[in-house]
């Protein structure tokens, strides 16, 4: 996907960053304000809406039996995807994903995995033959910048709202028990937090105009302890070491505030 | 063989507590997306669905543009988490047919000919599926070229008839749909009085067959006083203050 | 409302019954007068008309437009101008007739992301419309800031012999340049005085079928500016 950003709106965007401010007149350090719905998709059993400024998200969690993969017999198994939908973009064409969404999934489950959220080693039936899956799918409505925090919410919201219904095996095929549910095994609550490099300049979690300007861009996700336990840099432009040293201290800073709204949706025993 | 789910009592109620002609709960809201031309979202019973319009625009790839009109193009889809079992996200044989009948339901409606070699996008989203689930993104992606102010001779407005325990009913459900006879859905002009939408699963008789037109075509009428109103709340009703 | 005869319609609406002239969104089908669009039906003389309140802007001769360049090839500038098609601004219209292919560097003159204001020179349903920058007031844009709103209420925001727009210029002293395309350029002194003039915009945008709109646009630019 690649806007065009007129010429004028730029020069502004970049002028403001030398007077400290920025487009939405945010500080340099401040996210866009947020919204979560939980609950919004009943036929998953978990689901969260969220809105990140003007970039929305739905996430839907859907847990079934599954066969485990071959050299991880005693886990279970994590799935997680996103689409941009094409409505949420006049640019958005639909078919098969590009390279930006297949990226933008593997840095949500990434952040996911990385961090130990789930402790897949709970969700086996029976070792190498049957486990529960967890398939975590975003499907993005409106696209105004940064998908990578918006999914990476919605996703956490949904995982952290969703029940675990129970199987029990009956001549090794996987039987629902009905009405016996518990909760899933979480370990840590990650986030994630994205920061824009423009003219040098860092700026937490940047809209659509920002994404347009910047030169780079890095992605952090730390769990609940403030350990950096996911990266990912992207953009065409470079990052210094003094840079990515402020990115941390920025995202670990960031990450408790988000933790604590994020944890608000997660189901007690 | 099916489990005796009583799918209508002696008192004429149905499963889901509705009498005989009565449709489920809908809602309608038109404008809600930020970068489409036009956009609706319904809740029709279950069904939750995102349409989104874009267009007229350039055609791509190229050779797909006419130069003596615009055209339409539809895209049906449902989320993973939409449905009971999840969805493989690739498109299925099912949501191409439904794309594809959603498209030729919605063409005899709109005007292109002013729009040559462009194209008009009607992106629908199924968040949540529930029975009739073309119809109500039917009624939404009508709503969602009106709200982009394309010009149409009529809005489409869909409903389906069926038959359950031997009786012609209205609107039917996700549960009618799999344990009952026959489904019938319908998309309707009703200005113009045209049929734009008709399918059939089941087997009715003749007498069967028209009774359950007939009812399909009030829904319809029903879901059009439901959609004229989405449109007159976004369009007419930020009032100062 | 100021006239009984003006009436709010959605698609497929009959508005009227007889042997009236249809003019613009509505078409006539068994004698009936049928909106194709939702907006504002008026009946005047033995015309009947919809004044839509959205839809994508159709290119006209000689209107003034804002276009965004979007790309540029050897011999023209591609511009987005918010239609359904792109516009294309030929070299020699900003080099003169010598233009050459080989000396002449596209990007010296205009860049991709650039604004200009400019003219549709020409435009039938076979090309897409031709885009001209050659004349006064014609260009690259160097300052203000763009807004975009629905095409369809352009003539709202100008007004009847352009009140509503002198209404707004007076009261934050903004220079404003509109686009028939709903793009618009908005200059102001500074960023405070800006948002007030974009405010104004938005708001006529969306109450654009509210009656007496002038005055209440001008009683919120009083209101505001007396803050």
């Amino acid at each position: 996907m690649t806007t065009i950003i007129d010429d004028l709106k730029k020069n502004k965007i970049l002028g403001l960053l030398k007077n400290e401010k920025r487009i939405d007149s945010r500080g340099f350090l401040e996210p866009r304000s947020m919204t979560i719905d939980i609950d919004v998709i009943q036929k998953a059993n978990g689901s969260a809406r969220i809105e990140l400024g003007n970039t929305s998200v739905i996430a839907g969690v859907k847990i079934q039996p599954d066969k485990p993969f071959p050299d991880l017999g005693d886990k279970g198994i994590f799935i997680c995807t996103a689409e941009i939908l094409p409505l949420a973009h006049p640019d958005i064409e639909p078919g098969p994903p590009g390279e930006d969404v297949i990226e933008l999934a593997r840095v949500v489950d990434r952040g996911i995995r990385e961090t130990s959220m789930l402790d897949l080693s709970k969700l086996v039936l029976e070792k190498n033959k049957s486990v529960i899956g967890i398939f975590v799918d975003n499907s993005i409505t409106n696209c105004d910048g940064n998908l990578f925090d918006a999914c990476s919410y919605a996703s956490t919201a949904a995982i952290l709202s969703s029940n675990l219904p129970t199987w029990k095996l009956e001549n090794e095929q996987p039987v629902l028990v009905e009405d016996q549910e518990s909760i899933i095994p979480i370990t840590t609550i990650p986030v994630s937090v994205t920061m824009g490099i423009l003219n040098d300049y860092i700026v937490v979690d940047p809209n659509a105009d920002e994404w347009e300007c910047m030169d780079a861009r890095i992605t952090m996700i730390t769990n609940s302890d403030g350990n950096i336990c996911a990266l990912q840099k992207g953009g065409s432009g470079s990052v210094t070491y003094d840079q990515l040293k402020e990115c941390s201290q920025i995202a670990i800073s960031i990450g408790p505030k988000i933790r604590k709204i994020l944890k608000q949706y997660q189901i007690d025993n | 063989m099916k489990t005796d789910m009583q799918l209508l009592n002696n008192d004429g109620i149905r499963c889901d507590g509705r009498k005989i002609d009565e449709l489920r709960k809908i809602t309608i809201k038109a404008g809600i997306l930020k970068n489409a031309n036009g956009s609706a979202y319904i809740e029709f019973g279950n069904n939750k669905i995102l349409v989104g319009v874009f267009g007229p625009r350039d055609v791509h790839p190229k050779h797909l543009s006419d130069t003596n009109t615009g055209i339409l193009r539809c895209r049906y889809h449902m989320s993973p988490f939409s449905v009971t079992e999840r969805k493989n996200p690739a498109p299925s044989r099912r949501e191409i047919e439904i794309s594809k009948v959603i498209k030729e339901a919605l063409q005899p409606s709109v005007i292109l000919k002013k729009f040559p070699r462009t194209v008009v996008d009607v992106f629908v989203e199924v968040l949540q599926a529930d029975g009739g689930s073309r119809c109500a993104a039917l009624n939404a992606a009508s709503i969602a070229l009106a709200d982009a102010g394309i010009p149409m001779k009529d809005m489409v407005s869909a409903c389906a008839a069926g038959k359950i325990a031997d009786t012609i009913v209205l609107d039917v459900n996700n549960e009618e749909d799999q344990a009952g006879q026959a489904d019938m859905p319908v998309g309707y002009m009703p200005n113009l009085d045209k049929i734009t939408l008709l399918q059939l699963d089941g087997i009715l008789t003749t007498q069967e067959y028209e009774k359950c037109i007939d009812v399909a075509i009030q829904g319809c009428k029903i879901v059009y006083e439901i959609q004229k109103k989405a449109l007159i709340d976004k369009f007419f009703k930020c009032d100062i203050k | 409302m100021e006239n009984d005869k003006r009436v709010y319609v959605t698609p497929g609406d009959v508005i009227t019954t007889g042997p009236y002239r249809a003019d613009q969104n509505v078409i006539c089908q068994n004698n009936k007068i049928i909106s194709t669009v939702v907006g504002i039906s008026e009946i005047y003389d033995n015309n009947v008309k919809v004044i839509p309140l959205s839809g994508i802007y159709m290119p006209k001769v000689n209107d003034l437009i804002i276009g965004k360049v979007i790309s540029h090839i050897s011999l023209s500038w591609e511009l987005d101008i918010n239609s359904c098609y792109s516009g294309f601004l030929p070299a020699h219209d900003v080099f003169g007739r010598d233009f050459s292919a080989h000396s002449d560097e596209l990007s010296s003159r205009l860049n991709i992301g650039d604004l200009v204001t400019a003219k549709i020179a020409n435009f039938d349903k076979n090309r897409d419309p031709l885009i001209t920058i050659a004349d006064r007031d014609l260009g690259k844009i160097n300052s203000g800031e763009l807004v975009e709103i629905s095409p369809s209420k352009v003539p709202r925001l100008i007004g009847k012999r352009g009140t509503m727009i002198q209404t707004i210029e007076s009261a934050t002293h903004a220079s404003i340049i509109i686009g028939q395309n709903g793009w618009l350029i908005v200059s102001c002194k500074n960023q405070k005085l800006l948002s007030k003039t974009i405010d104004a915009i938005k708001m006529i945008e969306t109450q654009s079928h509210v009656a007496d709109l002038t005055d209440k646009v001008k009683s919120k630019l009083e209101s505001d500016v007396g803050e």
